[in-house]
Protein backbone atom coordinates (compact mmCIF):
# COMPACT_ATOMS: atom_id res chain seq x y z
CA UNK A 1 0.00 0.00 0.00
CA UNK A 2 2.83 2.41 0.85
CA UNK A 3 4.29 1.84 -2.65
CA UNK A 4 0.95 2.83 -4.18
CA UNK A 5 0.82 5.92 -1.95
CA UNK A 6 4.25 6.94 -3.19
CA UNK A 7 3.18 6.55 -6.84
CA UNK A 8 0.04 8.59 -6.12
CA UNK A 9 2.16 11.31 -4.51
CA UNK A 10 4.55 11.34 -7.48
CA UNK A 11 1.60 11.59 -9.88
CA UNK A 12 0.43 14.69 -7.97
CA UNK A 13 3.94 16.09 -7.82
CA UNK A 14 4.36 15.72 -11.58
CA UNK A 15 1.04 17.38 -12.37
CA UNK A 16 0.46 20.03 -9.68
CA UNK A 17 2.74 23.09 -9.76
CA UNK A 18 1.46 24.39 -6.40
CA UNK A 19 2.24 21.08 -4.72
CA UNK A 20 5.74 21.25 -6.21
CA UNK A 21 6.20 24.70 -4.65
CA UNK A 22 5.10 23.49 -1.23
CA UNK A 23 7.23 20.37 -1.61
CA UNK A 24 10.29 22.42 -2.51
CA UNK A 25 9.79 24.47 0.68
CA UNK A 26 9.31 21.42 2.91
CA UNK A 27 9.91 18.08 1.14
CA UNK A 28 9.77 15.86 4.19
CA UNK A 29 6.72 17.61 5.68
CA UNK A 30 4.76 17.55 2.43
CA UNK A 31 5.55 13.87 1.88
CA UNK A 32 4.56 13.06 5.46
CA UNK A 33 1.25 14.89 5.01
CA UNK A 34 0.60 12.59 2.03
CA UNK A 35 0.89 9.64 4.41
CA UNK A 36 4.23 8.35 3.12
CA UNK A 37 6.46 6.13 5.17
CA UNK A 38 9.27 8.00 6.99
CA UNK A 39 11.85 6.21 4.82
CA UNK A 40 10.06 7.37 1.65
CA UNK A 41 9.90 10.90 3.08
CA UNK A 42 13.65 10.83 3.68
CA UNK A 43 14.39 9.55 0.19
CA UNK A 44 12.24 12.30 -1.35
CA UNK A 45 14.46 14.91 0.26
CA UNK A 46 17.17 13.69 -2.11
CA UNK A 47 14.95 14.14 -5.17
CA UNK A 48 16.52 15.08 -8.48
CA UNK A 49 15.21 18.69 -8.42
CA UNK A 50 16.26 19.76 -11.94
CA UNK A 51 14.89 16.48 -13.28
CA UNK A 52 11.61 17.04 -11.44
CA UNK A 53 11.04 20.42 -13.09
CA UNK A 54 12.07 19.11 -16.52
CA UNK A 55 9.85 16.04 -16.21
CA UNK A 56 6.87 18.06 -14.95
CA UNK A 57 7.22 20.48 -17.89
CA UNK A 58 7.45 17.57 -20.33
CA UNK A 59 4.39 15.83 -18.84
CA UNK A 60 2.40 19.07 -19.02
CA UNK A 61 3.24 19.45 -22.69
CA UNK A 62 2.15 15.88 -23.33
CA UNK A 63 -1.12 16.35 -21.45
CA UNK A 64 -1.86 19.37 -23.61
CA UNK A 65 -1.34 17.19 -26.69
CA UNK A 66 -3.60 14.58 -25.04
CA UNK A 67 -2.10 11.38 -26.39
CA UNK A 68 1.08 10.08 -24.76
CA UNK A 69 3.74 8.49 -26.94
CA UNK A 70 6.59 6.26 -25.89
CA UNK B 1 16.17 -19.02 -41.41
CA UNK B 2 14.72 -15.87 -39.84
CA UNK B 3 16.64 -12.65 -40.43
CA UNK B 4 16.80 -9.23 -38.84
CA UNK B 5 14.01 -6.88 -39.87
CA UNK B 6 13.60 -3.11 -39.83
CA UNK B 7 10.30 -1.24 -39.91
CA UNK B 8 8.63 2.06 -39.14
CA UNK B 9 6.05 3.35 -36.73
CA UNK B 10 2.68 3.61 -38.46
CA UNK B 11 1.43 7.19 -38.53
CA UNK B 12 -1.22 8.69 -40.78
CA UNK B 13 1.33 11.22 -42.06
CA UNK B 14 3.63 8.40 -43.17
CA UNK B 15 1.03 6.04 -44.61
CA UNK B 16 1.37 7.05 -48.27
CA UNK B 17 5.17 6.88 -48.09
CA UNK B 18 5.09 3.48 -46.41
CA UNK B 19 2.77 2.04 -49.06
CA UNK B 20 4.85 3.57 -51.86
CA UNK B 21 8.02 1.97 -50.47
CA UNK B 22 6.54 -1.22 -49.06
CA UNK B 23 9.47 -3.27 -50.43
CA UNK B 24 11.89 -1.38 -48.17
CA UNK B 25 9.90 -1.71 -44.94
CA UNK B 26 9.66 -5.07 -43.21
CA UNK B 27 6.91 -4.24 -40.71
CA UNK B 28 4.98 -1.41 -39.07
CA UNK B 29 4.21 -0.67 -35.43
CA UNK B 30 0.72 0.61 -34.66
CA UNK B 31 -0.19 2.49 -31.47
CA UNK B 32 -2.97 0.48 -29.83
CA UNK B 33 -4.62 3.49 -28.15
CA UNK B 34 -5.17 5.11 -31.56
CA UNK B 35 -7.75 2.38 -32.26
CA UNK B 36 -9.60 1.87 -28.97
CA UNK B 37 -12.36 4.26 -29.96
CA UNK B 38 -11.93 4.04 -33.70
CA UNK B 39 -14.98 3.67 -35.92
CA UNK B 40 -15.51 0.35 -37.66
CA UNK B 41 -14.15 1.70 -40.93
CA UNK B 42 -10.76 2.54 -39.36
CA UNK B 43 -10.59 -0.86 -37.72
CA UNK B 44 -11.31 -2.53 -41.06
CA UNK B 45 -8.54 -0.43 -42.61
CA UNK B 46 -6.17 -1.64 -39.90
CA UNK B 47 -7.18 -5.26 -40.59
CA UNK B 48 -6.43 -4.67 -44.27
CA UNK B 49 -3.07 -3.15 -43.38
CA UNK B 50 -2.23 -6.20 -41.27
CA UNK B 51 -2.90 -8.44 -44.27
CA UNK B 52 -0.49 -6.43 -46.41
CA UNK B 53 2.45 -5.95 -44.05
CA UNK B 54 3.41 -7.47 -40.69
CA UNK B 55 1.92 -5.38 -37.89
CA UNK B 56 2.89 -5.17 -34.23
CA UNK B 57 0.79 -3.34 -31.63
CA UNK B 58 2.35 -0.92 -29.16
CA UNK B 59 0.46 0.11 -26.03
CA UNK B 60 1.12 3.40 -24.26
CA UNK B 61 -1.67 3.64 -21.71
CA UNK B 62 -1.64 0.60 -19.42
CA UNK B 63 1.14 1.71 -17.10
CA UNK B 64 1.91 -1.80 -15.90
CA UNK B 65 5.10 -0.97 -13.99
CA UNK B 66 3.18 -0.01 -10.91
CA UNK B 67 2.48 -1.33 -7.46
CA UNK B 68 -1.19 -0.69 -8.30
CA UNK B 69 -3.18 -3.15 -10.42
CA UNK B 70 -4.05 -2.13 -13.99
CA UNK B 71 -7.83 -1.86 -14.32
CA UNK B 72 -9.52 -4.74 -16.12
CA UNK B 73 -11.28 -2.54 -18.67
CA UNK B 74 -7.90 -1.34 -19.98
CA UNK B 75 -6.69 -4.91 -20.41
CA UNK B 76 -9.96 -6.04 -21.95
CA UNK B 77 -10.03 -3.38 -24.67
CA UNK B 78 -6.44 -4.18 -25.53
CA UNK B 79 -7.33 -7.88 -25.67
CA UNK B 80 -10.22 -7.10 -28.07
CA UNK B 81 -7.90 -5.19 -30.41
CA UNK B 82 -5.22 -7.89 -30.34
CA UNK B 83 -7.88 -10.51 -31.03
CA UNK B 84 -9.13 -8.54 -34.01
CA UNK B 85 -5.80 -7.49 -35.56
CA UNK B 86 -3.69 -10.54 -34.64
CA UNK B 87 -0.38 -8.65 -34.51
CA UNK B 88 2.92 -10.52 -34.55
CA UNK B 89 3.37 -9.30 -30.98
CA UNK B 90 2.21 -6.55 -28.67
CA UNK B 91 4.23 -4.39 -26.32
CA UNK B 92 3.91 -1.96 -23.43
CA UNK B 93 6.17 0.26 -21.35
CA UNK B 94 7.80 -0.33 -18.00
CA UNK B 95 6.17 2.83 -16.75
CA UNK B 96 3.32 4.06 -14.61
CA UNK B 97 1.04 6.65 -16.19
CA UNK B 98 -1.41 7.38 -13.35
CA UNK B 99 -1.55 7.24 -9.59
CA UNK B 100 -4.24 7.93 -7.02
CA UNK B 101 -6.69 8.72 -9.81
CA UNK B 102 -4.42 11.34 -11.43
CA UNK B 103 -3.38 10.93 -15.07
CA UNK B 104 0.23 12.00 -15.53
CA UNK B 105 -0.24 12.28 -19.28
CA UNK B 106 2.88 10.40 -20.24
CA UNK B 107 5.15 7.55 -19.28
CA UNK B 108 6.70 8.01 -15.85
CA UNK B 109 9.42 5.89 -14.31
CA UNK B 110 8.20 4.37 -11.05
CA UNK B 111 10.41 3.98 -8.00
CA UNK B 112 12.72 1.07 -8.79
CA UNK B 113 11.92 -1.15 -5.83
CA UNK B 114 10.89 -4.73 -5.14
CA UNK B 115 7.29 -3.48 -4.80
CA UNK B 116 7.21 -2.25 -8.40
CA UNK B 117 8.99 -5.39 -9.64
CA UNK B 118 6.24 -7.48 -8.03
CA UNK B 119 3.48 -5.12 -9.17
CA UNK B 120 4.77 -5.06 -12.75
CA UNK B 121 5.11 -8.84 -12.84
CA UNK B 122 1.56 -9.30 -11.58
CA UNK B 123 0.14 -6.73 -14.02
CA UNK B 124 2.03 -8.28 -16.93
CA UNK B 125 0.91 -11.81 -16.00
CA UNK B 126 -2.72 -10.64 -15.87
CA UNK B 127 -2.28 -8.85 -19.20
CA UNK B 128 -0.78 -11.95 -20.79
CA UNK B 129 -3.61 -14.13 -19.51
CA UNK B 130 -6.34 -11.78 -20.74
CA UNK B 131 -4.76 -10.91 -24.09
CA UNK B 132 -3.59 -14.44 -24.73
CA UNK B 133 0.02 -13.44 -25.41
CA UNK B 134 2.82 -12.07 -23.27
CA UNK B 135 3.80 -8.48 -24.12
CA UNK B 136 7.27 -7.28 -24.87
CA UNK B 137 8.10 -4.62 -22.30
CA UNK B 138 9.99 -1.43 -23.09
CA UNK B 139 12.58 0.48 -21.06
CA UNK B 140 11.52 4.13 -20.90
CA UNK B 141 13.41 7.41 -21.01
CA UNK B 142 13.12 9.48 -17.86
CA UNK B 143 14.17 13.08 -17.33
CA UNK B 144 14.06 12.58 -13.57
CA UNK B 145 16.04 9.99 -11.70
CA UNK B 146 13.01 8.06 -10.34
CA UNK B 147 12.45 9.14 -6.73
CA UNK B 148 12.43 6.44 -4.06
CA UNK B 149 14.51 4.00 -6.15
CA UNK B 150 16.81 1.47 -4.56
CA UNK B 151 17.87 -0.48 -7.67
CA UNK B 152 19.87 0.17 -10.82
CA UNK B 153 17.67 0.44 -13.89
CA UNK B 154 19.22 -2.64 -15.52
CA UNK B 155 18.73 -4.79 -12.40
CA UNK B 156 15.15 -3.61 -11.98
CA UNK B 157 14.33 -4.44 -15.62
CA UNK B 158 16.12 -7.80 -15.52
CA UNK B 159 14.14 -8.78 -12.43
CA UNK B 160 10.84 -7.85 -14.09
CA UNK B 161 11.72 -9.82 -17.24
CA UNK B 162 12.37 -12.89 -15.13
CA UNK B 163 9.39 -12.48 -12.81
CA UNK B 164 6.91 -11.80 -15.61
CA UNK B 165 8.58 -14.11 -18.15
CA UNK B 166 8.47 -11.31 -20.73
CA UNK B 167 10.99 -10.29 -23.37
CA UNK B 168 12.38 -6.79 -23.71
CA UNK B 169 11.53 -4.17 -26.28
CA UNK B 170 14.85 -2.41 -25.97
CA UNK B 171 14.55 1.28 -26.82
CA UNK B 172 18.09 2.32 -27.65
CA UNK B 173 17.39 6.05 -27.66
CA UNK B 174 15.83 5.74 -24.20
CA UNK B 175 18.92 3.88 -23.08
CA UNK B 176 21.19 6.50 -24.67
CA UNK B 177 19.20 9.34 -23.06
CA UNK B 178 19.10 7.77 -19.59
CA UNK B 179 22.82 7.03 -19.80
CA UNK B 180 23.56 10.67 -20.60
CA UNK B 181 21.02 12.14 -18.18
CA UNK B 182 21.78 9.93 -15.21
CA UNK B 183 25.44 9.21 -15.69
CA UNK B 184 25.81 5.58 -16.61
CA UNK B 185 27.36 3.68 -19.48
CA UNK B 186 24.76 2.09 -21.81
CA UNK B 187 27.24 -0.73 -22.45
CA UNK B 188 27.03 -1.74 -18.77
CA UNK B 189 23.24 -1.82 -19.10
CA UNK B 190 23.55 -4.11 -22.15
CA UNK B 191 25.87 -6.42 -20.25
CA UNK B 192 23.38 -6.65 -17.36
CA UNK B 193 20.37 -7.57 -19.53
CA UNK B 194 20.18 -11.12 -20.91
CA UNK B 195 20.71 -10.62 -24.67
CA UNK B 196 18.41 -13.56 -25.43
CA UNK B 197 15.58 -11.59 -23.81
CA UNK B 198 15.76 -8.79 -26.40
CA UNK B 199 12.67 -9.35 -28.50
CA UNK B 200 12.62 -6.09 -30.44
CA UNK B 201 14.34 -2.72 -30.63
CA UNK B 202 13.19 0.88 -30.91
CA UNK B 203 15.26 3.63 -32.50
CA UNK B 204 14.42 7.32 -32.24
CA UNK B 205 15.90 10.76 -31.87
CA UNK B 206 15.61 13.59 -29.40
CA UNK B 207 16.98 16.99 -28.45
CA UNK B 208 18.94 18.58 -25.67
CA UNK B 209 16.93 20.80 -23.32
CA UNK B 210 18.27 23.28 -20.78
CA UNK B 211 17.60 22.80 -17.07
CA UNK B 212 16.40 25.70 -14.93
CA UNK B 213 19.45 25.62 -12.66
CA UNK B 214 21.98 25.09 -15.45
CA UNK B 215 23.04 21.97 -17.27
CA UNK B 216 21.08 20.02 -19.85
CA UNK B 217 19.16 16.78 -20.35
CA UNK B 218 18.42 14.81 -23.48
CA UNK B 219 14.68 14.68 -24.19
CA UNK B 220 13.42 11.63 -26.08
CA UNK B 221 10.92 13.45 -28.29
CA UNK B 222 10.82 11.27 -31.43
CA UNK B 223 11.01 14.45 -33.52
CA UNK B 224 14.62 14.22 -34.68
CA UNK B 225 16.93 11.94 -36.62
CA UNK B 226 18.44 8.92 -34.89
CA UNK B 227 21.88 9.96 -33.55
CA UNK B 228 25.03 8.02 -34.42
CA UNK B 229 25.40 6.83 -30.81
CA UNK B 230 22.14 4.91 -31.13
CA UNK B 231 23.26 3.13 -34.31
CA UNK B 232 26.45 2.20 -32.45
CA UNK B 233 24.34 0.69 -29.67
CA UNK B 234 22.33 -1.21 -32.29
CA UNK B 235 25.57 -2.65 -33.66
CA UNK B 236 26.54 -3.72 -30.13
CA UNK B 237 23.19 -5.44 -29.60
CA UNK B 238 23.47 -7.24 -32.95
CA UNK B 239 26.90 -8.46 -31.87
CA UNK B 240 25.50 -9.75 -28.56
CA UNK B 241 22.09 -11.23 -29.43
CA UNK B 242 21.93 -14.66 -31.04
CA UNK B 243 18.31 -14.35 -32.20
CA UNK B 244 16.93 -12.40 -35.20
CA UNK B 245 16.11 -8.83 -34.22
CA UNK B 246 13.09 -6.73 -35.11
CA UNK B 247 13.93 -3.03 -35.22
CA UNK B 248 11.36 -0.22 -35.40
CA UNK B 249 12.20 3.39 -36.17
CA UNK B 250 9.85 5.67 -34.23
CA UNK B 251 8.82 9.11 -35.40
CA UNK B 252 6.01 11.14 -33.84
CA UNK B 253 6.13 14.48 -35.64
CA UNK B 254 8.15 16.98 -37.70
CA UNK B 255 7.97 14.29 -40.35
CA UNK B 256 10.74 14.49 -42.93
CA UNK B 257 10.29 13.22 -46.49
CA UNK B 258 9.90 9.43 -46.51
CA UNK B 259 13.23 9.13 -48.31
CA UNK B 260 15.01 10.45 -45.23
CA UNK B 261 13.27 7.91 -42.99
CA UNK B 262 14.15 5.17 -45.47
CA UNK B 263 17.77 6.30 -45.29
CA UNK B 264 17.56 5.86 -41.50
CA UNK B 265 16.07 2.40 -42.01
CA UNK B 266 19.05 1.58 -44.20
CA UNK B 267 21.49 2.92 -41.58
CA UNK B 268 19.84 0.57 -39.09
CA UNK B 269 20.31 -2.36 -41.48
CA UNK B 270 23.98 -1.44 -41.91
CA UNK B 271 24.45 -1.32 -38.12
CA UNK B 272 22.80 -4.73 -37.83
CA UNK B 273 25.09 -6.14 -40.54
CA UNK B 274 28.18 -4.77 -38.81
CA UNK B 275 27.08 -6.25 -35.49
CA UNK B 276 26.33 -9.64 -37.07
CA UNK B 277 29.77 -9.65 -38.71
CA UNK B 278 31.36 -8.99 -35.32
CA UNK B 279 29.31 -11.79 -33.80
CA UNK B 280 30.29 -14.23 -36.57
CA UNK B 281 33.92 -13.24 -36.21
CA UNK B 282 33.83 -13.88 -32.43
CA UNK B 283 32.10 -17.22 -32.92
CA UNK B 284 34.67 -18.36 -35.49
CA UNK B 285 37.51 -17.22 -33.26
CA UNK B 286 36.02 -19.13 -30.31
CA UNK B 287 35.53 -22.41 -32.22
Amino acid sequence: MSAQLLEAFLARLYTDARLRERFRADPRGEAARAGLHPEQCRSLEQIDWPGLEAAAASFEKKRRRKQPRG
Amino acid sequence: MATDRVGLSWRAELAAGIFAHRDQIDLVEVIAEDYFQAPASRLRALETLARQIPVVLHGIGLGPASAAPVENFRLERLARLVDRIRPEFWSEHLAFVRGGGIEIGHLAAPPRTSATVEGAAENLRRAAALVGARPLVENIATLIDPPGSVMRESDWIAQILTAADCDLLLDLHNLHANGLNHGYDPASFLRAIPAKRIGAIHLAGGRTIPLSGGGTRLLDDHLHDVPDAVYELLEQVAALAPQPLTVILERDGDYPPIERLLAEVELAREALRRGRQRRNHHERAAS
